[in-house]
């Protein structure tokens, strides 16, 4: 097939087209920094969906969970390894994501007879100062977007601008506490959820605006068909492990 | 193939095999997942160095004692390194932390049993990383003996044995129960619980009456003191195992080196600060003087 190569730049935009059908009704993750550290957010049916890949490395996805999973243990075992033969502080997520994960996001993806991995990551990485604290996405095809004060993932590149431009209007207060953080990244997944469910033309076209009623509205199904998950990396953490999720607790008493 | 910097071991396991897309389930198991990656832990000794059916002493210079206090469990250690009878370092840590509820401290020879505390620390936090939950206390107890049997050719060989005493808080412990608990361990990995108190090392000789009268006799029950009062009895404790064992150190005011004491409570694993310690070693010591 690569000997036609019209046939193969079908096959890789019809392959393009199915994964992000897949990945539409995912649900968002909301990447953002706080005064005491980094927070990935989402909300979750079930299956948890932020994980811990080294002390100070965290992961979220969205896709298929046999491929988060897959790829999920491929970042995690590389970086355990590597932080056993060296030390914690030869892991770094530049690494990780240009080496380790990049190639086999891309090779999946072109290899256009094999499986392709349905999947976007969003990877967060506490740096020793907090300038040096990055976020970085993958796409399904091996992109990688590196980002130091935000990040967003969702099933199209325009819910993620939507999602985007929200949190760029509200970056007002680069110094928030992590109630705020919380609550902000709440909203942004709920506008995120919003242009998820419309249909794919309505998403590029319309205002992406949400007032604070339809919002809340959006919030509050979401809590009760799922769970808000909230991970972060914590400078103040004791120990060299930064991250660990919020217990349901702390969420509540932060929404309240 | 990506050898992640690695000049001896170019086969990295991110990219074994890319075409085949494929990461192997370790379930866990860092030491599996270890040898996967052609990094095994196994030290092989030379055929026929070891010895057998000969009485083994193992080299263990240094004191370290745990006691089951009110709120946890809180542990020190001396800061003495020795080789024969030379001290060669004084500000050795022997009680590291392994992970937020764990303590190891450790007797023995120290290039071995800072080691297995590596090993530990990072097969804990693989296991916890890779199943999304901690590993039991069953199962943290029966990893550190397997590494400390695993290591059995080099404590027969007198020269890489190691006795730790490993201590830890059981979260599931209810909330009005102390959930701090001491485990001792021999050299062929076999684990002990020890209910209020453990020494080990050289200087524990002096010192397991001293804690046994405490326990038993004692005017606060060792599990009734608060960690001020527990610190202070340890600090004592120290201070008399160096008194008579060469290999212990005391307390060296010139250059401010303390004991390395550190709690194990619910809330995790806290290191007394030597703020702490100094105001707490005037009052562990009224008669320094004399």
């Amino acid at each position: 097939m690569r000997d036609e190569p019209y046939r193969w730049i079908e096959a890789i935009q019809d392959r393009q087209d199915y994964i992000e059908d897949q990945l539409r009704p995912g649900s968002p993750v909301v990447g953002i920094t706080y005064n005491e550290g980094m927070m990935l957010l989402t909300v979750s049916k079930g299956q948890r969906k932020i994980f811990e890949v080294h002390d100070r490395i965290a992961l979220s996805a969205i896709g298929h969970p046999a491929d988060i999973e897959r790829l999920r243990m491929l970042v995690t075992d590389t970086a355990s390894v590597q932080g056993f033969q060296n030390a914690t502080e030869d892991i770094n997520l530049h690494r990780l994501t240009n080496y380790t994960l990049a190639p086999a996001f891309k090779q999946a993806f072109e290899s256009i007879v094999g499986e392709a991995y349905i999947i976007k990551m969003l990877l967060a990485e506490l740096g020793s100062t907090s300038e040096k604290n990055q976020f970085t996405g993958i796409n399904f095809d091996g992109i990688v977007r590196a980002n130091s004060s935000f990040a967003v993932i969702g099933g199209t590149g325009a819910i993620e601008t939507g999602m985007q431009n929200y949190l760029t209007a509200a970056q007002t207060d680069a110094d928030r506490d992590l109630t705020t953080a919380l609550q902000l990244g709440l909203e942004t997944w709920a506008v995120g959820k919003e242009l998820s469910a419309r249909e794919p033309e309505e998403t590029e076209s319309e205002d992406t605006q949400l007032n604070t009623t339809q919002m809340d509205e959006i919030i509050d199904t979401a809590r009760e068909e799922g769970e808000i998950e909230v991970g972060v990396l914590e400078a103040s953490q004791q120990g060299a492990s930064k991250f660990r999720l919020l217990t349901a607790q702390e969420i509540e008493a932060a929404l309240k | 193939m990506n050898g992640t910097g690695n000049f001896l071991n170019r086969m990295d396991i991110g990219n074994r095999d890319l075409a085949m897309q494929e990461v192997a389930n370790h379930k866990g198991d860092f030491l599996d997942l270890l040898r996967h990656a052609n990094h095994p832990l196994k030290i092989d000794l030379p055929s026929g160095t070891t010895q057998q059916g000969t009485d083994v002493e193992i080299a263990h210079s240094t004191t370290v004692v745990a006691v089951r206090y009110r709120d946890g469990v809180i542990i020190a250690g001396d800061r003495r390194a020795t080789a024969g009878t030379a001290v060669i370092y004084d500000r050795a840590e022997k009680v590291l932390q392994i992970d937020r509820h764990s303590v190891l401290a450790i007797s023995g020879s120290p290039a071995i049993a800072y080691e297995i505390a590596r090993i530990l620390e990072h097969s804990f936090q693989y296991f916890r990383r890779s199943q999304l939950q901690e590993l039991s206390l069953q199962g943290k107890l029966r990893m550190l003996s397997r590494l400390i049997r695993d290591n059995l050719a080099m404590a027969l060989q007198g020269i890489g044995g190691v006795i730790p005493i490993f201590a830890l808080y059981d979260l599931d412990a209810d909330d009005d129960e102390n959930g701090g608990k001491i485990f001792f361990y021999d050299a062929l990995g076999a684990h002990f619980e020890n209910v209020n108190f453990a020494t080990t090392g050289s200087g524990s000789i002096w010192i397991r009456g001293v804690l046994r009268y405490l326990s038993r006799f004692g005017e606060t029950a060792l599990h009734e003191m608060d960690k001020q009062q527990a610190a202070i009895t340890l600090l004592r404790l120290l201070d008399i195992a160096s008194e008579y064992d060469a290999a212990t150190s005391g307390y060296n005011a010139k250059g401010q080196i303390f004991p390395t004491v550190k709690t194990v409570t619910r809330t995790g694993v806290n290191t007394v600060s030597d703020d702490d310690l100094t105001a707490w070693y005037a009052e562990a010591q009224p008669n320094a003087e004399e």
